[in-house]
């Protein structure tokens, strides 16, 4: 089908989105058309936004507007305690839990050779220079139950194992192959209970 | 169980079929190339997510069409689950009672099957592979674990061999990551492992009997899974991964010219004997066939074992090639008990009562239909 080109760009976008296809893209589009004006520039400012006044934090790696960001600059966090993620949305669904109180790392991503992702390409030696103070007492690994996650978990506590920082790994209650982000959060906190020496 | 109703669209040479089935004995007449083996791929599709004859799912979507379908109404002992598969370029989608499926191994196993065809011959004189998948595939049917641990065991693998691939031609290699992902592999495969060594030893238990029926007693069936040589299915899970561990350290540094894992479940196989001797080695094809007939009708013992229900079979083409006391036996095994399709060119090969019986169907040009008897 032939669309005029404003609306065949604004599908091709629509379509740059995770899960969207050409025919939801065609109706979100559509849709867009229907919207007052004021909403729609609402909108587009919004996305600018996001993307320009959004930065990674430089202590732990989670999205922030400011550096450092509010969870690593929050005085009444438990310093001691560190929570190692796969990404930014999993900072997220721990933080709806509100039953951890430590603070938190983001790797984005996991080690994955057959991808040609190593120790190095993700955040891993950042998380090895904040260790070298004393004041983490605790690395909680709380990487995805996949195998990159596993193997990312137990790498990172084989390094950091000499320095005498207890490393544990969440593990209960979490669907196995699943991500963290799908686990709801009776499962989350279990999981926490549950974490183990590694 | 037994399937009520199969609905096939653009599947293979049929555009459109509608069928329903007795829960006794099905026999699909008709001339060669006219869809028979479709109809029993249809419902080994449905069962399983995936061809018996191909790896390629665009081949089952009937030429020029987009998608096809496959519906089935299972019979259960709890009731009638709707079954539906369908197949597109970009992948298939699997639903259990409308509801759509996340992952294929939750699917699987919803209706289970045997399927019986001329190349199940070569299960016992073709290449291991073909016995690994078989295997594979039928502990894959009664558990959903163990089709899980799979998965994770060929992905463990492939970054195992990635990172032996990155540092090959060395002479040794002392990488965490490569003792991380060591340690991995090797508690997967000895999962994998434990798990093939137990359904070994219930097909034994199962085909023994069913064989020395088969060859009147005169005939000793020994089914045997072999992996490492000094792993032992008595051993403990630790002790079995002690020596997988040792014998890859052994390995290292071939392992590190090749740039491949060279230990483990991917290398096992599956070994029958007869009375002490190896089939495939020293059988004569009328040994062989009675021992892939035996195994065939384990399974169906042993799904029956593993789900409190019978599993369909399909026999397809294969009746006509056994002889009468071979055919008699089978057919008075299943007789009433399990539900059969059966394909052939031809009835009047197989003089069984049981054939004179059944229910038929006559299968030509992308057609299938039910007849009556009295005609
Ligand atoms: N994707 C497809 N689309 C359309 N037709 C197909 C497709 N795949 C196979 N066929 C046709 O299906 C026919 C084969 O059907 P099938 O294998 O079921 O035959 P059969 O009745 O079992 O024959 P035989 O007695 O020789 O085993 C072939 O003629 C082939 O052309
Ligand atoms: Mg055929
Ligand atoms: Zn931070």
């Amino acid at each position: 089908m032939h669309y005029p080109e404003p609306i065949s760009k604004l599908i091709d976008s629509f379509m740059k989105l995770p899960g969207i296809g050409p025919k939801t893209a065609a109706r979100l589009a559509f849709h867009v058309l229907d919207m007052k004006e004021d909403t729609v520039l609402e909108f587009s400012k919004a996305l600018v936004d996001a993307k320009r006044d959004l930065t990674f934090c430089s202590v732990c790696g989670h999205i922030t507007d400011t550096d450092p960001c509010r969870i690593c600059k929050d005085e009444s966090r438990n310093k001691t305690m560190v929570c190692v993620v796969q990404e930014p949305k999993d900072v997220i669904a721990m933080e709806k839990m509100r039953d951890f109180n430590g603070l938190y790392h983001v790797l984005h991503g996991a080690i994955s050779p057959m991808d040609g992702i190593g120790p190095e390409d993700i955040n891993i030696p950042d998380l090895l220079k904040r260790l070298q103070d004393e004041t983490v007492q605790e690395v909680i690994l709380a990487t995805n139950p996949t195998i990159e996650g596993e193997a990312t978990a137990m790498y990172i506590s084989r390094l950091i194992k000499p320095s005498g920082i207890r490393t544990t790994r969440i593990a209960h209650g979490l669907p196995v192959g699943g991500d963290l982000e799908y686990a709801d959060e009776v499962t989350l906190s279990k999981a926490l209970e549950g974490r183990r020496e590694l | 169980m037994h399937i009520e109703q199969l609905k096939l669209r653009n599947y293979r040479s049929y555009e459109s079929l509608d069928l329903s089935f007795s829960p006794n004995i099905n026999v699909l007449i008709g001339e060669n190339a006219q869809g028979k083996t479709n109809i029993m791929e249809a419902i080994y599709v449905l069962a399983m997510a995936k061809s018996h004859r191909t790896s390629n799912d665009r081949e089952l979507i009937r030429w020029g069409a987009d998608y096809g379908k496959i519906e089935g109404a299972v019979q259960r002992k709890y009731g009638v689950l709707p079954l539906e598969l369908t197949l597109s370029k970009k992948g298939k989608k699997a639903r259990v009672n409308h509801l759509e499926q996340q992952r294929l191994s939750d699917y699987i196993g919803q209706l289970n099957v045997v399927m019986f065809a001329p190349e199940d011959l070569h299960l016992i004189k073709g290449s291991p592979q073909v016995r690994r998948r078989f295997l594979d595939m039928e502990i894959g049917q009664v558990s959903r674990v163990y089709l899980h641990d799979l998965l994770q065991f060929h992905k463990v693998m492939r970054q195992r061999n990635a990172i032996l691939k990155a540092n090959q031609g060395r002479s040794g290699l002392t990488d965490v990551m490569f003792d991380v992902y060591t340690d991995q592999y090797v508690d997967m495969a000895i999962r994998i492992i434990r798990k093939r060594f137990e359904f070994a030893e219930m097909l034994q238990k199962w085909a023994e009997p069913i064989h020395k029926g088969i060859s009147r007693g005169l005939e000793e069936l020994v089914i045997t899974y072999e992996t490492l040589k000094d792993i032992e299915p008595d051993q403990s899970a630790e002790e079995m991964a002690a020596r997988l561990r040792e014998r890859l350290e052994g390995l290292r540094q071939r392992e590190l010219d090749r740039g491949v894992t060279l230990a483990g479940p991917h290398r096992d196989d599956l070994t029958f004997l007869v009375n002490g001797h190896d089939v495939q080695v020293y059988g004569s094809q009328g040994q062989q066939r009675t021992a892939a007939l035996s195994l065939k009708l384990a399974e169906i013992e042993l799904l029956r074992q593993e789900t409190g229900e019978s599993p369909v079979l399909l026999l397809d083409d294969v009746l006509s090639e056994l002889d009468d006391y071979r055919q008699s036996h089978l057919l008075n095994t299943i007789q009433g008990q399990v539900q059969t399709l059966v394909t052939t060119t031809n009835v009047d090969g197989i003089m069984h009562e049981t054939i004179q019986k059944a229910d038929l169907y006559r299968v030509s040009a992308g057609t299938a239909e039910h007849e009556n008897h009295d005609d």
